[in-house]
């Protein structure tokens, strides 16, 4: 069995409270396990307070982005969890006043009036993902559904607008629209791919935007099997990293070749994602299914990139 | 092969200047309408080549995209407040344009090879 990483526990409040956030129901006790054993190994060098690698007044003053400065960033540094566990959030939905919009699962069905803009995070949502103030920004979702009808593709190709069709090239209309800012590809099948969106109500309302077009067609499109693809997310630690030295440690997980690509390519595998780590401390976070995933291994990876960083 | 090329030169002022000459002819018995036809074929092609090779004349358009379109190797572009600028640095500008670009002579070739 793969081994977890340690997180940065001290964003969730005290360790033993820490549960992952919800995606691993079955999983969530055997990776605290783990954690707990890897914490020796790996914790030793590491500092358990969140500002021991950082000065604390800088740790504070770090810009995070948007919506976190909003709020008081020490909240994240906060030794003791004064703060109400996060670990339910995803249920909390209850309280009227947290806006929930920005966390709804691929399978959490989302009305059609949902705002196209993301969704500040919420309060609750910072106490999880905040590592020093930074959370990773969402930048693309990648989505599939079936809209369970054949489609003859001249045909929206000529009567849609902002439709492309060149079979010689390749298989399917290639149309956009400009809220939410998206591409999607449209296949014979019926089978459609929607990539752009930065929010997963966004990607959701952009199929459906489709679906409708499809259907003003003429076609009897539905909107069926929605699911959520690849979530990409992307930060910056605000620190340079030896990436030569994070892949010689780390180097079951690590794949770095200058020649080739510039960046370390580290493969985490719980949760499962891959980051693409460069010297400036720019992160790319990639092939996530939900969102929780991108902001969990971003947590996990800091306490090692804060390890690995540049004198 | 003569189909290879448009036909919508034949609608300039050119073109139909063209076709009311051998319109004319046919009528006066001069040459018959099967070498009307070859010459219109000819015109088509001729067109579309000088189009390419001799015209250097260059435009530059600005303006909003509202809506494009590729199909059957059609481009059609609706372009909104669009400027042109056009070589002797005069602009000329129209609140909604529909442009409709074709390949010509040479790129159809090349789309048949690849």
């Amino acid at each position: 069995m793969s081994f977890a990483l340690p997180a940065r526990q001290v964003t969730f409040g005290g360790r033993s409270q820490y549960q992952p956030p919800q995606q691993y129901p079955q999983g969530s006790q055997q990776q605290q396990q783990q954690q707990q054993q890897q914490q020796p190994a790996h914790g030793l060098a590491l500092p358990t307070g969140a500002n021991l690698s950082l000065p604390g007044p800088s740790s504070l003053a770090l810009p995070g982005p948007g919506p976190v400065t909003a709020h008081p960033t020490y909240q994240s540094t906060l030794p003791t969890p004064q703060i109400p566990q996060p670990k339910s959030y995803p249920p909390s939905q209850s309280p009227p006043t947290t806006s929930q919009n920005a966390v709804a699962g691929p399978s959490t069905p989302a009305p059609m009036q949902m705002p196209a803009t993301p969704v500040p995070l919420t309060l609750e949502q910072q106490h999880i993902t905040a590592v020093e103030g930074i959370v990773p920004t969402l930048q693309n979702i990648v989505a599939t559904v079936n809209l369970d009808c054949r489609l003859d593709l001249k045909t929206i190709a000529l009567h849609a607008r902002n439709a492309e069709y060149n079979p010689k090239r390749f298989a399917a209309v290639i149309m956009r629209i400009r809220d939410p800012k998206t591409t999607a590809l449209i296949f014979a099948s019926g089978k459609m791919v929607v990539t752009g969106a930065k929010s997963e109500d966004d990607s959701r309302l952009a199929s459906r935007k489709y679906a409708r077009i499809v259907q003003k067609l003429g076609f009897d499109a539905k909107f069926s099997e929605f699911k959520i693809q690849n979530i990409v997310g992307s930060c910056d630690v605000k620190f340079p990293i030896r990436l030569e030295g994070l892949a010689y440690s780390h180097g079951q997980f690590s794949s770095y070749e200058p020649e080739l690509f510039p960046g370390l390519i580290y493969r985490m595998i719980k949760p499962k994602v891959v980051l693409l780590i460069f010297v400036s401390g720019k992160i790319v976070l990639t092939g996530a299914k939900v969102r929780e995933e991108i902001y969990t291994a971003f947590n996990t990876i800091y306490t090692v990139l804060c390890e690995f960083r540049k004198p | 092969m003569a189909t290879a090329y448009y036909e919508f030169y034949r609608g300039s002022s050119i073109g139909m200047a063209l076709t009311d000459s051998l319109d004319e002819l046919i009528t006066s018995g001069a040459i018959t309408p099967q070498l009307a036809m070859k010459v219109l074929q000819q015109f088509d092609k001729s067109l579309a080549d000088t189009m390419v090779k001799s015209v250097k004349t260059k435009t530059n358009l600005k303006g909003h995209l509202h809506t494009y379109r590729l199909c059957d190797d059609v481009w059609t572009f609706i372009v909104k407040d669009a400027s042109f600028k056009m070589d002797g640095n005069d602009i000329v500008r129209a609140p909604k344009v529909k442009i409709i670009a074709c390949k010509n002579g040479d790129a159809i070739e090349a789309g048949k090879k690849s």
